[in-house]
């Protein structure tokens, strides 16, 4: 019985399925095309190496732009998390900067840097940086007073301090910051891919769907979102791991 | 009192406005256990807190070894309540204790040798690669005191350490702690609620009173604990003079609460 409590999650997705199959064979279409033709398209796309490249670019791009918004993110909020001043002094340029869509950067992006992979690592790192900033900022102030008194009786340095009590102790929550950044920098690159960068799936969906091709923008678009689901999954195995290795409860 | 370790000359401690210790002095002795105990509100952490330099004295002067106490050191080590939010819960026994060698500078080399005999003394030797929530809170509170041990202070600070746990367990502790501050020679202030254990615990006993009026000391009264050593859980606890200061202390908790 087990294996058919396994299945249960997939008799919806499978039963929509089939009935698009049904629905879509009957009534040809410009936009629309059947399951099984997306299904073809896509075996055409990995046999000619079309999708391991673009799924290469996209989720390299996704990737760079979010280590430059996580490191710059956490180290500025871990400064302004313990410094009052600091945190003071920059509130009103992250109160006017945030609110800025990312989207709205490509322009700026494409001026600077032109098309191509630097352009679309800058507007994701944009996008991904404050919600990265503003949580650590958070963890950073959430941290147990408790533990900062231990490590003023021990007289633990102010880098002492960061490295070895404050930091490790955020690691949960920017655990959290991190998959809310994995997410947000995925829609972003994509993003990007549609409205600018000739590179990568977004792209690749959009010359699909110019070329009124339905089946293969509907493959792409299947695509992306079994690489986000496999994204999201992968950065909650890893937040597991590390807590487990951090000392949590079982 | 020739060899007075700490020295609280007049301390006043005020918190929101709010005066939580009005001036209070007294001396403790080097070798010293002095527990303090009184009605809840009546200041027993505060005065503790600004004795490990982790609050400042509003008024008056702290003093360890005639130098005023004005931020933390590790000559003070402090044993929080709370061990489950004092220790660091992503390093194992040994990387909790681990800290203190860090802070104090100890070349890495000499930490294992120094990190096995503090856990051997608080009975942790088998436990060093678990984490603190794999233990019991005993087990927890034994591994803040193998820290406390391991940045070999002078003073040690006890805030309700055993407030926590359960009777055999704190019973238990009151033994271990008792003779690991008579082999190390350590001087102790020790905070509680629990009557019988100031008394079964300490060479003195200092009772503070709650609103003590203007004017008037937080400090209400003083009793040294002349029952001999070493104590036991079962006959120290039925000597006539253990009974005798214990009906002492009942009595005047009850007349502080009677007044406020």
């Amino acid at each position: 019985m087990r294996w058919l409590e396994r299945l249960r999650p997939w008799i919806f997705p499978a039963l929509l399925l089939a009935l698009a199959e049904v629905v879509l064979r009957q009534r040809a279409s410009d936009a629309l095309a059947p399951p099984s033709a997306a299904l073809k398209s896509f075996v055409g796309l990995v046999a000619d190496g079309a999708l391991l490249q673009a799924t290469a670019f996209t989720l390299g791009a996704a990737a760079l732009g979010l280590l430059v918004a996580s490191v710059l993110g956490v180290i500025l909020g871990v400064l302004l998390g313990l410094s009052r001043r600091a945190a003071d002094w920059s509130e009103l340029s992250v109160e006017l900067l945030r609110p800025v869509p990312s989207v709205a950067l490509i322009p700026l992006a494409m001026l600077v840097f032109g098309f191509g992979l630097r352009m679309e690592v800058a507007v994701v790192a944009f996008a991904a940086f404050w919600p990265m900033l503003l949580l650590t900022q958070a963890a950073v102030r959430q941290v147990d007073p408790r533990l900062l008194e231990v490590s003023r009786v021990l007289e633990l340095g102010p880098w002492d301090r960061a490295l070895k009590i404050v930091l490790p102790a955020c690691v949960p929550r920017l655990f959290v910051a991190l998959r809310l950044g994995v997410a947000i920098a995925l829609v972003v690159a994509v993003t990007v891919e549609i409205a600018a960068n000739p590179n990568g799936m977004g792209y690749a969906m959009m010359i699909a769907q110019q070329s009124l091709d339905p089946a293969q923008m509907l493959a792409w678009l299947g695509w992306i979102g079994v690489v986000g689901f496999v994204v999201n999954a992968g950065a909650l195995a890893l937040q597991q791991s590390v807590a487990r290795r951090m000392g949590a409860a079982p | 009192m020739a060899a007075s370790l700490l020295e609280f000359d007049r301390v006043s401690i005020h918190l929101g406005g709010r005066e939580i210790l009005s001036p209070t002095s007294f001396e403790v002795g080097r070798g010293e256990f002095v527990c303090i105990v009184g009605p809840s509100g009546c200041g027993k952490t505060t005065l503790l807190r600004a004795a490990a330099g982790l609050l400042k004295a509003g008024g008056g002067a702290v003093r360890h070894s005639g130098q005023p106490v004005t931020a933390p050191s590790r000559e003070i080590a402090f044993v929080f309540q709370d061990y489950g939010r004092a220790l660091l819960p992503w390093r194992s026994v040994s990387g909790n204790v681990a800290l203190a060698l860090e802070a104090a500078g100890l070349p890495r080399e000499q930490h294992a040798a120094r990190i096995a005999s503090v856990l051997q003394k608080v009975g942790l030797g088998a436990h060093a690669q678990k984490f603190p929530a794999q233990l019991s809170g005993g087990m927890q509170q034994r591994v803040q005191i193998a820290r406390c041990l391991a940045q070999t202070p002078q003073l040690l600070m006890m805030d309700e350490p055993f407030g926590a746990l359960d009777a055999l367990t704190r019973q238990g502790l009151q033994d271990e702690v008792a003779r690991l501050v008579r082999d190390e020679g350590l001087t102790v202030l020790f905070v509680t609620h629990d009557l019988e254990e100031a008394i079964y615990l300490g060479d003195r006993v200092i009772m503070l009173q709650a609103h003590p009026g203007p004017g008037r000391p937080s400090l209400a009264r003083m009793l040294p604990v002349d029952i001999p050593y070493p104590r036991d859980q079962l006959a120290t606890k039925e000597h006539p003079r253990f009974l005798a200061l214990r009906r002492e202390l009942f009595a005047f908790i009850e007349h502080g609460h009677a007044l406020a």
